[in-house]
């Protein structure tokens, strides 16, 4: 039937294109609302305990400073937490002193960096 | 001239329409169904027990004590410090809970290689397949005269690790 | 038709707002906890007086309720702050949400405290449903000091002889300087300023005057409170019995300060930190607290200054108690 106007049916086509586009961007934008981090996910990705126990281990590293010392072991004993705390912990660690009562810390796992300067008897 | 077939045309192509629609709308729907697993709260909650508990026990009770950790990194005591850290895990306000462990310490051998020393086996509940947690402190070693720990003996600092999954 | 499509891509928005809430309830448990296990709370330190010592007039001042020693001691936290926070004759449930917990929706709560020995079992809130969000955590507890003067102590704080007084004091000293320590960790500190001073003067019948066979007790007839050495006594209503300020029990049976009463064999003072607040003392002060005994003629021959610092001879520091915190939330 070549006298049949076939445009209204390409017109209902396109509109009803734009009608599924629109809905699937509607339900994009609902679900937007959901996705995303959860807190539990926060919290676990944020290294809390990791920072804390480091810079407990740290102070106590400087805190015995003279019985490691004694035995000439310094350098080691810095080695073993940079080196483990890159292969087990995946962070990059860094720390010294400057005077003797101020230790500054770095620390890097990727996603968080940390940074402190301590004064520490 | 009218033809009735257009409209047939017309009607089949809505009714693809909302069927068009309505697998987009079941199959986009069932994406957003949240699992208390796929938020990771139980995961959390472990892992901040197992932080807690090993904070605590390398807290020492007065002052001036060397803490319960360092003790039992030190002198190798694998049941002990089996027995202290499910002893604080399990212990609730009202009855035990059932948590399972194993430990290793992460240590820098003489050698210069990062090696791991096991310090507590699991035990039968672990079939590999659990969702477990893994804790992690750092202990400080003094240098040890004898030869009781597998560690070497100068100062060395060592990461215990402990896996913690719930049976 | 386009109402149609708009109309059903909006009911998942429908179903979003129903999931959410539920799981809510685990985070607000975890920030619950965070905040008793590893925040002092505000007022804390470094402003005095901390939220635990505030009265009843003074409750709206409290910002957040934390029970940890201070923030650089997480998870350790200070038997004076636990006292205050599960006494739910003083908070009421609007206290503990708007203190504690935060957030907009009334959630109900249900925070517990055991401590491993059985000694501190502490509940607050409603009775748990079957689901809630719950977070648990470990802890240890730091109780205050005792200074405990007994029979083994007696060569330090008896007279010479030839001491023909007939009043006879003792005294326990407290020198701030030396107590607030900033080298000691936190969780070892002896504070009297937030913490119970506690004097336990046991078988004292060793320091009684023994030449008198019928000599049985001792008189004691007064406790004051002086700054350094010098006769300024602190203004406090030494005659009325106030146990939130001190309690002081003679042999077992309670009195106030002027007892005038004889004593066989223990003196118990508790002096407990709104009274030391009412003192005006700074971090150099030395707070004496002197026990005067009097008998005619003297029944007992103790005397001396017993210093209150941390010299475990004369001050015991208890061990720090494992104890397990746990919070629901629903």
């Amino acid at each position: 039937m070549a006298c049949m106007n076939e445009d209204g049916q390409w017109i209902v086509l396109m509109g009803l294109l734009v009608a599924v586009g629109l809905f699937f961007l509607a339900l994009i934008i609902n679900q937007s609302a959901l996705v995303g981090q959860t807190t539990a996910e926060g919290v676990l990705e944020f290294p809390k305990n990791d920072i804390r126990d480091l810079r407990s281990e740290i102070l106590d590293y400087y805190s015995r400073y003279e019985r490691i010392n004694n035995h000439g072991d310094l350098d080691d004993v810095k080695d073993d937490i940079v080196r483990i705390s890159l292969e087990r912990k995946n962070a990059v660690v860094h720390f010294w002193n400057g005077t003797p009562e101020e230790i500054t810390i770095h620390y890097n796992n990727g996603v968080t960096v940390y940074d402190e300067t301590v004064y520490h008897y | 001239m009218v033809n009735d077939s257009g409209q047939l045309y017309t009607m089949e192509g809505i009714a693809a329409g909302l069927v068009m629609l309505l697998t987009a709308y079941l199959i986009l729907s069932t994406t957003s169904i949240y699992t208390p697993g796929d938020t990771h709260i139980p995961d959390m909650q472990l892992e901040q027990l197992g932080s807690d508990v090993l904070a605590m026990m390398d807290t020492p009770d007065t002052h001036g004590a060397t803490s319960a950790l360092e003790t039992y990194v030190n002198t190798n005591n694998s049941t002990d410090f089996k027995t202290a850290f499910l002893g604080y895990c399990n212990a609730k306000a009202i009855g035990t809970d059932t948590l399972h462990m194993s430990a290793n310490v992460t240590y820098r051998g003489d050698d210069d290689q990062i090696k791991e020393h096991l310090l507590v086996e699991p035990d039968e509940t672990w079939t590999g397949r659990e969702s477990a947690v893994r804790v992690t402190r750092w202990v400080q070693l003094d240098k040890q005269t004898s030869q009781m720990r597998p560690y070497g003996s100068r100062p060395r600092a060592v990461l215990v690790e402990v896996l913690l999954w719930r049976a | 038709m386009v109402a149609l499509i708009a109309v059903a891509s909006m009911v998942p928005g429908l179903l979003a707002g129903l999931q959410s809430s539920g799981i809510d309830y685990d985070a607000v448990a975890y920030r619950t906890g965070v905040i008793l296990t590893e925040d002092p709370g505000w007022p804390g330190w470094p402003v005095y007086p901390p939220w635990e010592m505030k009265d009843q007039y003074h409750k709206d001042e409290i910002e957040r309720m934390g029970l940890a020693v201070s923030n650089e001691t997480p998870n350790i936290l200070l038997s004076t702050k636990i006292e205050k926070f599960f006494n739910d004759t003083f908070f009421t449930t609007d206290d503990y949400r708007s203190k504690a917990i935060f957030g907009e929706i009334p959630y109900s709560y249900n925070i517990t405290l055991r401590s491993l020995d059985g000694r501190y079992n502490h509940k607050v809130g409603q009775e748990t449903p079957e689901g809630y969000g719950y977070i648990r955590r470990v802890v240890k507890i730091k109780e205050p000091s005792v200074a405990v003067i007994d029979g083994s102590l007696k060569e330090r704080y008896t007279i010479s002889p030839g001491d023909n007084s007939t009043t006879r004091t003792f005294t326990v000293r407290l020198d701030f300087s030396r107590l607030l320590n900033a080298s000691i960790d936190p969780a070892y500190r002896i504070d009297p300023l937030t913490e119970p001073v506690n004097i336990t003067i046991t078988n004292f019948s060793e320091y009684l005057n023994k030449t008198d066979e019928t000599v049985k007790n001792a008189t004691l007839k007064s406790v004051t409170f002086r700054r350094g050495s010098s006769s300024i006594r602190f203004p406090f209503p030494y005659d009325t019995e106030n146990p939130d300020l001190y309690t002081l029990s003679l042999d077992g049976n309670p009195y106030d300060l002027k007892p005038e009463a004889p004593v066989e064999s223990n003196i118990s003072l508790v002096l407990k930190p709104p009274a030391t607040s009412l003192f005006p003392l700074d971090q150099n002060s030395i707070l004496d607290i002197r026990f005067t005994f009097e008998n005619d003629p003297p029944h007992t021959n103790i005397t001396g200054i017993h210093y209150y610092d941390y010299n475990p001879k004369n001050v015991t520091r208890p061990a720090l108690k494992p104890a397990v915190l746990e919070v629901a939330i629903w």
